[in-house]
């Protein structure tokens, strides 16, 4: 149990400790700053827990963002409603989450292969729709998603608290998030046991799919572009705060409120090198050891139990 | 006297593998290691060639105490194993394996290609093997690949050979081929370890006899003096330490239809039925088909053809998902692998089968979920700190009783077990026994593999005996260990017709 606290405890610490080292981290302006950045990673990482816990991996992650970010905002600069743009960047993460799902299970091609070639096609495909371009005639009310406030906290803020809400329902309630962790936990066990182990793989897919559109659109709101550029890297930072949170590349571990953790000590690892004027080359190496370093607990820990 | 063990021990976790393993090879003879299936004698072998190290007992290598720590050790005192599974690179060709680790170097470490196929095709040449050195290994048959494995093994001037089961992968005139080297090599003078648990192939290759029985050295001496049954009769004759007693009851309906399951090479044609309130026993040996069949019925493997009834309706099973409804259970051989997800809590393994009358619309029922939890952990006296533990703690009788749990909470009526007491002791295996018969009694039709003899005779109301993936015999309760030793070990008129084409896939033990 201490060691499941491990992640938060060490969020609490860099939390205190960068209060007493800056006295501009403890401010309303900073921290809403804080959760708007991490917002995109922290939707996807959602995402990715489920695909984590039933022992896959998603690496389409960025790129299937930036595609429905930019679909999203060309819809909008035609014309259509903000809500209608929404939908089309939900409809568009959802059909590469689908893809990825199917083949995976269809095919039986390692997840990390399928989602390696289908950051590749999502990728060009932005690129060829959108001839390299950013869209910029984007209606200005469209910033109230990534910028705007409700009730005064920061409107990505409550889209985060649903997205968790829902994602740990369907994680710790339903049917389809037991069978993601037997499946993740023990593929075999499961398939002997008569789960339908390719419906509920692809599921999560394309649940995870879904939110990557979503997330696009947080950052096209955020940036007020559609970049075809958008997101590049970002599936190793939405793992990393997963794999920081507890989840297992093993599959069968991880939760919602690990993932958040994970993800919020990454934002504040950021935030805190801002303030504190260390170097962001410097900012990388240090994410980098923290990913090891969380990893290497986990392992230790579990060692010692097992 | 060329190899000598006195007194070996070696225990693998709770599991006692070797006790009192005694064994003496000379060179220039074939000698024969025999003995059930988990009797001990792939770890003497593995003992021998350095591959596991024992917990006690004396190692004499030409008369002198060893150690081998590696397996190189052994090798370089000229010690070479053939491994039941072939242990060959098959993208490589024929060559490349039998020096691979030990090529001809040119100068910078460059593999002298010329050298070496002038070597391979020598060692061939001088055995007269039907093998080519520049063939590619993965397209050689199975007795191809053991020659493969023999050339390695005699590459440099090996003086004890290990075999360990070497047909058992083989057609019959691969095996013949097989042994007319064994003999050539005996004639040259080496010393060979031949492993098997055929005993008809005994006559035509050993000079002599070491039976091993629950890890001990029960008999040696020279093959020519001892009887086959007397064989057979060391090989089961254990006095038990577990006293189980099951009352015969009259059976139901019938449960279970299988008629005509035939999958190539592992099953062929095999019919049988199990009715409610009755225990039936599958027999034989590793390689005969056994697990194949739970699996065939099951949907884990397609079948050629045969038809399956459940309760009276014909079942077409392609999935374990249909397996599922039609009310059938798998209790796998492997809990650990195929049977739990050991790191999940107990609770959720409990429930997983059962999941959709646990749920409404996809949502679970926490607290039905717990209840049932608390009824079957009851009912089956699962020992547990508690519902959220995770299974990989729980002991191996226990895991045994959860997966048994799991299908009796998806109302299963026809339960297939696989190997029901390997791994697990004494008092959980009788604890097993109860809850089999206990499913009898509740009216499911059980459904049992074992390797093991005397629990199948005390346990089973009827006996199947397979070989070479057909049933040999039906055997009524009270049928002995060594009649049903015979139908599992000896040809019979209808297995030496069916003389296979291509290898049956081997159970690993």
């Amino acid at each position: 149990m201490i060691q499941r606290l491990l992640p938060l405890a060490t969020l609490a610490t860099l939390f205190i400790a960068l209060s007493l080292a800056s006295p501009y981290f403890l401010t309303y302006t900073n921290l809403t700053s804080v959760v708007r950045q991490t917002a995109v990673i922290n939707v996807m990482a959602l995402g990715m827990t489920l695909i984590i816990i039933a022992g896959g991996i998603d690496l389409s992650v960025g790129a299937v963002m930036a595609f429905s970010g930019l679909l999203g905002t060309m819809a909008l600069e035609a014309g259509w409603p903000i809500p209608a743009g929404v939908a089309l960047a939900l409809a568009c993460g959802l059909g590469w989450g689908l893809a990825n799902g199917l083949l995976i299970t269809q095919l039986k091609i390692n997840p990390f292969i399928v989602t390696l070639g289908t950051l590749g096609i999502a990728r060009g495909v932005t690129l060829i729709i959108s001839d390299g371009l950013p869209v910029h005639r984007i209606p200005k009310e469209f910033s109230f998603i990534g910028e705007g406030n409700l009730l005064g906290v920061p409107f990505v803020l409550w889209i985060l608290v649903f997205c968790a809400v829902l994602t740990h329902v369907l994680l710790e309630h339903t049917r389809m998030g037991r069978y993601a962790f037997a499946i993740g936990s023990n593929p075999e066990a499961a398939w002997y046991t008569g789960i339908p182990v390719a419906f509920h793989t692809t599921a999560v897919y394309a649940y995870s799919g879904l939110l990557c559109g979503l997330a696009g659109m947080i950052e096209a709101s955020r940036l007020m572009t559609g970049q075809p550029t958008a997101g590049q890297g970002y599936e190793l930072q939405v793992i990393a705060a997963v794999v920081i949170g507890g989840g297992s590349l093993r599959g069968g571990e991880g939760s919602v409120a690990g993932t958040l953790v994970g993800a919020f000590i990454m934002g504040l690892l950021a935030n805190g090198s801002d303030l504190l004027g260390i170097s962001p080359y410097l900012q990388q190496a240090i994410i980098g050891g923290v990913i090891i370093l969380a990893v290497a607990v986990d392992e230790v820990r579990k060692r010692r139990f097992t | 006297m060329l190899l000598e063990l006195r007194g070996i021990r070696k225990r693998f976790g709770g599991i006692e593998a070797l006790r009192n393993g005694n064994l003496a090879v000379q060179g220039a003879e074939v000698h024969a290691l025999v003995g059930e299936n988990g009797a001990g004698k792939s770890t003497m072998a593995r003992i021998i060639a350095g591959m596991v190290a024992p917990d006690g007992g004396e190692f004499l290598w030409r008369g002198r105490p060893v150690r081998f720590p590696r397996p190189a050790d052994a090798a370089a005192q000229g010690i070479a194993m053939v491994h039941q599974e072939s242990l060959l690179a098959p993208h490589l060709s024929v060559a490349e394996n039998i020096f691979l680790g030990r090529e001809p170097r040119l100068p910078l470490g460059w593999i002298d290609r010329r050298r070496l196929y002038q070597a391979a095709a020598r060692l061939i040449e001088e055995h007269r093997f039907p093998l080519q050195p520049d063939w590619r290994v993965e397209r050689l048959n199975p007795a191809g690949r053991q020659l493969v494995e023999i050339c390695r093994a005699i590459q440099h001037g090996s003086s004890l050979l290990i075999f360990d089961e070497p047909t058992s992968a083989l057609s019959e005139a691969e095996t013949v081929e097989v042994f007319r080297i064994v003999r050539q090599l005996r004639e040259r003078g080496m010393g060979v370890l031949y492993i098997t648990h055929r005993l008809e192939e005994l006559r035509a290759i050993g000079d002599r006899i070491t039976v091993l029985r629950d890890g001990e050295t029960v008999f040696s001496g020279p093959l020519a003096e001892v009887g086959t049954e007397q064989i057979i009769r060391h090989m089961v004759g254990r006095e038990l330490a577990a006293i189980y007693e099951r009352k015969a009851q009259t059976p139901g309906e019938e449960l279970l239809r299988v008629e005509r399951l035939t999958r190539r090479p592992a099953l062929d044609s095999v019919s049988f039925s199990v009715r409610a309130g009755e225990i039936v026993g599958v027999a034989g040996l590793v390689g005969a088909g056994r697990t194949e069949l739970l699996r065939a019925i099951f949907g884990l493997d397609p079948v050629e053809s045969g038809r399956v009834w459940v309760a009276g309706r014909e079942a077409r099973i392609r999935h374990p998902r249909d397996a599922l409804r039609a009310g059938l259970a798998l209790i796998p051989e492997d809990r650990q692998r195929s049977g739990l997800a050991i790191r999940l809590p107990l609770a959720w393994n409990l429930t997983l089968a059962a999941l959709p009358q646990l749920s409404r619309w996809g949502f679970l029922l926490a607290e039905r979920e717990r209840q049932v939890c608390e009824e079957f952990t009851q009912r089956l006296r699962i020992r547990a700190g508690s519902l959220r533990q995770p299974v990989g703690r729980l002991s191996g009788g226990t895991q045994q009783k959860v997966v048994i749990a799991k299908w009796l909470l998806a109302r299963a009526r026809v339960f297939l077990f696989d190997e029901p007491t390997r791994g697990i002791d004494v008092g959980a295996k009788i604890e097993v026994f109860q809850l089999m018969d206990e499913l009898a009694r509740n009216g499911a039709a059980v459904l049992m593999v074992s390797s093991e003899l005397p629990e199948i005779v005390q346990v089973a109301d009827r006996i199947l005996v397979m070989r070479q993936g057909r049933i040999t015999a039906e055997l009524p309760r009270g049928a002995s260990q060594e009649e049903i030793m015979r139908f599992a070990t000896l040809h019979t008129q209808t297995a030496l017709r069916g003389n296979r084409e291509a290898p049956t896939e081997e159970e690993t033990p």
